[in-house]
């Protein structure tokens, strides 16, 4: 505690020194040494946004402040994005003197990070907004949303009532999933149905796991379980390196969705590896599964997909 | 006499080691009331898979508290948890009029159990904060508490999102702990 303290304070002291010294001998800002140095993704961008936070230019605060301001007023969406950055950029840049004409790189590869880090933001905020929803069985919606997800994980199997004991058959907990999403709201609905909607293949397969005589788990309350996982991880932070590293797609709520499609396939295939003995064994595997993904999203060069091996041919 | 004897002499007195069973239907608001005993963030609560276990100290006790899922599918595994329970502690959703029968008789079925016999019981009436919630006299003569002869029983109306009500049945339990050793 006290290391981490003496620390902090020599940092704050130290860094323009190390700074105005790099710069005088390398001929480039801190910025441009990131954007030319580290490798484009999670690497570059959470050093960017790391170097944005700890500067103490006036102006370089102002775009922050400005940025932020997009962000709670829901703005930052890729139709805005020219007349949002091009100001930005330019600001930062004149402070820097960072000449475009000789370093015609740095402003794409700078905006490049710029929307990624405050649609990462904005993101959490989206979340938040889904998850505070409470599913609520008067709205035709979010009733809709729920029959859908039926008629997609059970397209032979017609539900026959509203209230039916058939939902325990996708892993709700009794005859009605209204009471299941609980703290996680319409995130876990939504979360749900676009693993089934986007993967259909992939999320049926989970589900006949879901079924095993022995292994079997309950298939939906697991997958709110996960939205809480994946809920948790995009807000401290520790989701940026599965973001930023996704190359066609800013963080926006479809990755949120694809990112937690991907924890779902893969703490599937924990659980069917680890042979557990019954479904009381959950939280242990559970807690197991988030240590092994926080460690993979510790490593920024990590790169995340959903590896499909066909094992029921 | 040393200096190590007196300190494990004085832990030994205030940390008295409690095993407490939280049971009741799924929904009944278990993991909530555990989260509030922990002082954690209630809002963001999930269905529990298996069971979650926190340690509270409360009272000079430290409290290991089991939560284990509701669902019936879960409650077959119920029977694993029961050895050495200080205290059962049941939750009971009280605006779920449907289910009230068949808390009533999961409950029945557990004062039966020769592994809890004696364990005293401690009935939270959850939800009190919901218009439709029965107030705890009405939950305590559905499930006909009165008639339990073989062990001390309290009945406590609680609102386990905000905390109303659950130090009172803490203090209880705290109270009525059976006599070991």
């Amino acid at each position: 505690m006290i290391f981490f303290n003496i620390w902090s304070v020599l940092h704050w002291y130290v860094r323009p020194f190390v700074k105005w010294f790099l710069r005088k001998t390398t001929r480039l800002c801190e910025l441009q040494r990131i954007c030319y140095g580290d490798k484009a993704g999670a690497q570059r961008t959470c050093n960017v946004e790391k170097s944005l936070i700890l500067s103490r230019t006036k102006d370089v605060k102002e775009v922050i402040a400005f940025l932020d301001a997009v962000v709670v007023e829901r703005r930052f969406i890729p139709e805005n994005f020219d007349d949002i950055l091009y100001p930005s950029i330019s600001i930062i840049m004149r402070t820097k003197k960072i000449d475009n004409k000789l370093h015609p790189t740095f402003a794409p590869s700078f905006r490049q990070c710029l929307q990624q880090i405050w649609s990462y933001k904005q993101l959490i905020d989206e979340v938040e907004d889904l998850r505070c929803t409470q599913y609520d069985y008067q709205n035709s919606t979010h009733e809709e949303k729920l029959l859908k997800l039926w008629n997609l994980l059970q397209p032979h199997e017609p539900l026959e009532e509203r209230i039916s004991k058939q939902w325990q058959d996708i892993g709700f907990q009794g005859d009605d999933p209204k009471t299941d999403f609980r703290g996680m709201g319409l995130l876990g609905l939504e979360n749900l149905l676009f693993f089934a909607t986007i993967y259909p293949q992939v999320s049926s397969h989970v589900l006949s796991h879901s079924r095993h005589p022995k292994y079997g788990y309950t298939y939906a309350i697991v997958g709110i379980n996960l939205t809480s996982m994946a809920y948790y991880l995009l807000q401290d932070g520790s989701a940026k390196t599965y973001m930023f590293n996704a190359k066609h797609y800013l963080p926006n709520i479809d990755l949120f969705h694809r990112f937690y499609c991907y924890l779902f396939f893969e703490f599937d295939k924990m659980w069917i590896e680890s042979k557990p003995e019954n479904i009381m064994e959950f939280s242990m595997i559970f807690k197991k599964f988030e240590n092994a993904v926080r460690s993979k999203l510790t490593d920024p060069a990590s790169v995340f997909r959903i590896k499909i091996e066909i094992d029921n041919i | 006499m040393g200096l190590l004897s007196i300190l494990k002499k004085l832990r030994s007195n205030t940390e008295r080691e409690l095993r407490l069973l939280l049971l009741g239907l799924d929904n009944a608001g278990k993991t909530t009331l555990l989260k509030q005993l922990a002082s954690e963030d209630v809002s963001q609560v999930t269905p529990t898979a298996g069971f979650n276990i926190k340690s509270v100290l409360s009272n000079g006790f430290k409290l290991n508290v089991w939560d284990i899922g509701g669902q019936r599918k879960i409650r077959p595994y119920w029977r694993n948890y029961f050895e050495n329970t200080d205290v059962l502690i049941y939750v009971v959703d009280c605006s779920d009029h449907q289910r009230l029968q068949e808390t009533s008789f999961e409950l029945a079925e557990l004062l039966q159990d020769e592994k809890l016999r004696g364990v005293p019981l401690l009935v939270y009436a959850n939800k009190q904060d919901l218009s439709t919630a029965l107030p705890s006299s009405e939950v305590a003569q559905h499930m006909g508490l009165h008639l339990i002869r073989d062990r001390t029983w309290q009945i406590q109306a609680c609102v386990a999102t905000d905390g109303t009500g659950v130090k009172e049945g803490m203090e209880w339990v705290c109270k009525n702990i059976p006599v070991k050793k």
